[in-house]
């Protein structure tokens, strides 16, 4: 039975990945991704901390590119090269962390507002509709300043900020599942709340997770940065802290463009790598989409 | 995209027109001739009434527009007559006489020593006129006008600091009328200092005129005005662009971005400010009971002044103020103050030095753990400490990183908080929130103030509310020292006394000075063409705006204003029109293309 299962998943799998790989844009995104997860996990046996480290810094203040720094240094003579591969764990860990938080509330709201219907419904609409309005940005600023700077409060900030578009989404896709007759069976056979909403109604909406998930570290990564820039960030190196940084001690008008452009490049890379990675995957898991992406 | 165009020139156009608005301020026909000063200011005024006022910029003003008993010599800073023409004192020190100066105020009636009692009485007896300078009154036991010409203010105890009295006199006859706790003055009613207050626009101008009747004669210019500004940067782009002709309090970069402008002087004078650490040595109310939730450690002297050990303060002032300050090796009084200044010297000067700090903190028992973390010498808690600093502050965020990687080095692990100012100011001046966070204080002439920031009385009360308490610090033999200081009337040994405080701050280390940062400010040469500083006369010092005296705006002089050339530029600020519109336009493309991508895809799943 089991292996049976397997063989069949396995075979599940082989499909979805020649499917994916006939999309030549996620395939792009996907390789963008590996090479930025691979930089994060790999630059501790490379690198040593200590090159953050403004008392050890050993460069000039804001030197142009050269052998010993590849990207040049910062306004205290720190390598920017080394501050983007350290940034990379701090960008993508929020990134992941609180687009995970976000489509965990996300999704739990979703489902329940679209299985139980009736009041129970309404109210939890009408906080989703009231987190859709807020400025998500402004209400994650406030967030983080209350809250004190802090890896775990960034990632709370963006996270209880930016689910209120999946818990929209996951309900709908949670009601035409519902509507389907197999569930009515499944009912009339005794099936209580619990088991209608985690073994028929999360299956089937999982690969809109899936595909929305990848979309939401994005974002994330977005709103990391720009609450960086704003100067709510985690403090430790990110990108935005970077960009942040060059703009507190006038990279601009000092000509510095290698403070400037590499994070921002590394910013847009992964972000368009994610988007690019997930409207992918949309294509593959809907059929629908399929035709014509 | 048409359309987009056309809205995009129309909020071009609408930007032109808030630019062309501040720029009629400044360009007025009948202004042609005159001499006009404007001077740029980050902070707005709070209130132009003396009473409720606490902003250095309403300070200001007042220093600018009224009288008062005495007002420190522009060149020794000692009192010098101002109201009152001369002074003296009972054998006791506890009754003092002044000799009032026969003077009009600007509606044209005579100043007599009956406004200054009705003052000084008004503070004593309403809690709603003690905003302003209510702790300058708490020592008076009364205040009486023997005669139109004779002040007699009786103290409850000799007070050293009575002739820098820092309160203005105001018209009996005017402000009796008036509820002190709500009226703004915003009708400009009658002064008679060097210039007289007509027109003012809230969070915008105040525009004062000078007065011909004033004692020292009439001021050189004929029009001062204070013109604020939102931000630093677009105050500095406004003194480039000729929108204003001075500017002060800046910060090293904003600084920096005057140079190369021949026309614009850089002024860069010793400061008033103390830059410090305030340590969390074990807060307490005013009952003398524990509050807050600081490090146990830190009330470990010992823990206080290794930390003191492992700042470079010469590498901070040169990293962080781009070397537009002073290390400090004293404490809370900056070498400006000659009479005043204490440093350390000899074997209590505390110098850079990672290896006596670690040596201290072995000797008293802090071990270093496996991760190189040391822990209280009962093994219970690890000293990892916390370091409150304001948010959107890049120097004290670059502070910050320097100070956690030297305390890493002595085994002290540093996380930073970044607090809003207003939580700051609860959590490190009531609630006592922290382990370390960063202050500072701009000294008067009279330290007296400065000093008493860190007296027992001035911590929190029982109920929470802050006192004013710098440090929470409450030691008996500092509180002696300042109880032999108020009543100590000769200078010099005032002085003495004054310099023990400040040793015994640097020694126990409830506050560890970094730096005394530069005062640094612009103005166009090209519009003043004379200006002094107080004090004045001393070569390479001196401060133009923020000053204790009204003196160099008062002594300036400048060009009068050319028929229709000043104010060359159009609108307010260019540069930051320029920034905006490409912001602007950069969020509308983002939109537009988020927008557009938005409507393919959701006309590919329709």
């Amino acid at each position: 039975m089991t292996a049976i299962a397997w063989t069949r998943r396995r075979r599940a799998l082989g499909r979805f990945w020649e499917q994916y790989s006939r999309q030549r844009a996620g395939v792009v995104g996907a390789v963008i991704l590996v090479v930025a997860v691979v930089v994060a996990l790999a630059t501790p046996l490379v690198s040593d901390p200590d090159i953050m480290d403004v008392t050890k810094a050993t460069g000039e203040k804001m030197a142009p590119p050269s052998l010993e720094f590849p990207l040049g240094t910062d306004e205290s003579g720190r390598s920017i090269l080394g501050m983007i591969m350290w940034g990379s764990r701090v960008s993508l860990l929020i990134g992941f962390m609180s687009a995970l938080l976000s489509m965990v509330i996300g999704t739990v709201v979703g489902i329940a507002a679209g299985h139980f219907r009736g009041w129970v419904s309404a109210v939890l609409m009408r906080i989703t509709d009231w987190f859709l309005v807020l400025p998500s940005l402004v209400l994650a600023l406030v967030l983080s300043a209350i809250l004190g700077g802090g890896t775990s409060t960034i990632i709370l900030a963006i996270g209880i900020t930016s689910w209120a578009g999946t818990a929209r989404l996951i309900r709908a896709q949670t009601l035409a599942v519902e509507a389907r007759p197999y569930i009515e069976r499944s009912k009339a056979l005794g099936a209580g709340h619990w088991h209608i909403m985690s073994r028929h109604v999360l299956p089937n909406v999982a690969p809109l997770v899936l595909a929305n998930t990848t979309l939401q570290v994005a974002s994330a990564i977005v709103a990391e940065s720009t609450l960086a820039f704003l100067g709510a960030d985690s403090g430790q190196a990110s990108w935005g802290g970077l960009l942040r940084g060059s703009y507190d001690w006038g990279a601009a008008t000092k000509g510095a463009w290698w403070y400037i452009l590499p994070p921002g490049v590394c910013i847009v890379a992964v972000v368009l790598a994610f988007t690019l990675v997930g409207r992918a995957l949309e294509a593959v898991l809907n059929p629908r989409l399929r035709g014509n992406a | 995209m048409t359309k987009w165009l056309a809205r995009l020139s129309a909020l071009g156009v609408a930007f032109l027109l808030v630019g062309q608005g501040q720029t009629a301020l400044a360009q007025n026909p009948q202004q042609a001739g005159k001499k006009i000063v404007r001077i740029g200011s980050i902070q707005s005024v709070d209130s132009l009434n003396p009473f409720k006022a606490v902003r250095l910029i309403s300070g200001q003003i007042q220093r600018w527009t009224y009288m008062f008993l005495t007002t420190p010599d522009p060149k020794t800073l000692e009192p010098s007559p101002d109201l009152a023409e001369s002074w003296s004192t009972s054998e006791d020190g506890l009754t003092w006489t002044f000799k009032i100066r026969e003077a009009k105020w600007s509606d044209g009636k005579p100043v007599t020593a009956h406004d200054a009692a009705w003052t000084f009485n008004k503070i004593m007896t309403d809690d709603a006129a003690k905003a302003g300078n209510g702790p300058a009154v708490e020592n008076f036991e009364s205040v009486t006008a023997t005669d139109d010409r004779t002040l007699v203010i009786k103290t409850k105890a000799p007070q050293a600091s009575m002739l820098d009295n820092p309160i203005p006199i105001v018209p009996k006859h005017v402000w009796e009328t008036k509820d002190v706790g709500t009226y703004e003055a915003e009708d400009n009613p009658p002064t008679n200092g060097p210039y007289i207050p007509f027109e003012q626009k809230k969070d915008q101008y105040v525009k004062l005129k000078a007065n011909p009747n004033y004692w020292r004669g009439e001021p050189n210019v004929h029009e001062l005005q204070v013109i604020f500004y939102e931000n630093p940067e677009a105050a500095v782009a406004g003194l480039k662009k000729g929108d204003i002709d001075l500017i002060g309090r800046l910060a090293a970069p904003q600084w920096e971005a005057g140079a190369g402008d021949p026309n614009i002087v850089q002024w860069n004078t010793p400061g008033r400010r103390a830059a410090y650490l305030q340590i969390n040595h074990g807060a307490t109310t005013s009952d003398d009971k524990p509050v807050g939730d600081g490090h146990p450690a830190l009330k470990d002297v010992k823990v206080r002044q290794a930390l003191h050990y492992a700042i470079d303060k010469q590498k901070l002032v040169e990293e962080v103020q781009n070397g537009l300050a002073v290390a400090a090796n004293g404490s809370i009084v900056p070498p400006m103050y000659k009479d005043f200044f204490w440093e350390a010297t000899g074997e209590e000067k505390v110098t850079f030095d990672l290896a006596k700090a670690n040596q201290i903190l072995d000797e008293a028992g802090y071990k270093k753990g496996p991760d190189g973390v040391r822990t209280m010498p009962d093994g219970k808690r690890k000293l990892e400490f916390r370091f409150s600093i304001h948010t959107d502050t890049p120097t004290e965020d670059k502070l910050a990183q320097f100070l956690t990687g030297w305390f890493k080095e002595i085994g002290i692990t540093l996380t930073t908080r970044k607090l809003d100012s207003n939580k700051f100011t609860e959590e490190t001046g009531s609630t006592a929130l922290f382990d370390i966070a960063i202050s500072g204080w701009s000294v008067n002439p009279d330290p007296e103030e400065v000093l008493a920031t860190h007296l027992c009385s001035r911590r929190p009360t029982p109920t929470g509310e802050g006192g004013g308490t710098e440090s929470f610090w409450c030691n008996k033999e500092y509180e002696d020292l300042y109880q032999q200081q108020l009543k100590e009337l000769d200078r010099a040994k005032r002085a003495e006394l004054i310099k023990q405080m400040q040793r015994n701050l640097y020694v126990n280390a409830p506050v560890i000075a970094i730096y005394y940062p530069n005062n640094l400010e612009l103005y166009r040469k090209d519009r003043i063409t004379s200006i002094t500083p107080v004090p004045e006369g001393r070569p390479g010092e001196g401060i133009l705006y923020g000053g204790v005296s009204g003196w160099p705006m008062y002594s300036m002089d400048a060009k009068p204003v050319e028929a229709a050339s000043s104010a060359a530029g159009g609108g307010a600020n260019t540069g930051v029109i320029i920034g905006v519109i490409a912001a602007v336009v950069v969020l509308a493309g983002g939109g537009l293309l988020l927008a557009r991508r938005r409507k393919t895809a959701a006309e590919d799943r329709e």
